[in-house]
């Protein structure tokens, strides 16, 4: 996939995980911009996104993410 | 009480109990919850809209899905997660209804494990289904 397609895939998640169709993320968006991206909610997202791109996260891949960029640059060099 | 560790739990895994609602348990909820619809209180209210007795709450069925998760499947290591409850037929007070949770999948990585649930009564109707996800220490 190229990163606009990862990217749009991505969007559509957080949309759908938090109900809200108007939700636009960027890079740089994180937790403290959505209120309702707690710990639950990051779990629902990744296994979310495990399903869409058929991929298994490893605990040392997700931990240290910090916002969306990170998020996508993962994904991105897991299905590259 | 189960006491199943991540490392025990495979998809397919099914655990199941039976159990009968009671007035008691209406009580109870009543209690708990204040929810005094009339639909849940009054057998002559709830036969006016054609139901042949009080309506028990769905939610109170959908309590014993916190039962499964949390004595069953994973049991004791079990935090529940989250709850998606659709109820699809009423339920009476003095029907049996039968709890059963399958194990749809396990993310090692996360520490989730995923159950389809049901719940039955003693005719064999689906009245209740969820999905459940719960945290099962490792």
């Amino acid at each position: 996939m190229d990163k606009q397609s990862i990217f749009d895939a991505v969007q559509q998640i957080f949309r759908d995980n938090f109900d809200d169709e108007e939700l636009v993320i960027t890079r740089e968006t994180c937790a403290d911009d959505i209120e309702d991206w707690d710990s639950l909610e990051q779990i629902n997202l990744l296994t979310a996104m495990e399903k869409k791109f058929g991929l298994k996260f490893k605990l040392e891949d997700v931990r240290g993410l910090e916002n969306v960029g990170d998020l996508l640059d993962l994904i991105e060099r897991l299905t590259a | 009480m189960n006491s199943y560790t991540l490392a025990d739990i495979t998809p397919g895994m099914t655990e199941s109990f039976t159990v009968t609602v009671t007035e008691a348990m209406m009580d109870a909820f009543y209690a708990v919850s204040g929810d005094d619809s009339p639909i849940h209180m009054d057998a002559d209210y709830a036969a006016g809209r054609g139901y042949p007795g009080r309506v028990v709450y769905g939610m109170l069925g959908a309590s014993f899905f916190s039962t499964l998760a949390g004595v069953y499947l994973p049991g004791e290591h079990c935090l529940l997660h989250s709850v998606e409850a659709r109820f699809a037929k009423p339920v009476f007070i003095g029907d049996t209804l039968t709890v059963t949770g399958r194990v749809t999948e396990v993310n090692d990585t996360f520490g989730e494990i995923t159950i389809k649930a049901v719940i039955e009564n003693q005719n064999g109707q689906k009245v209740t289904r969820g999905l459940i996800k719960a945290g099962v220490a490792k």
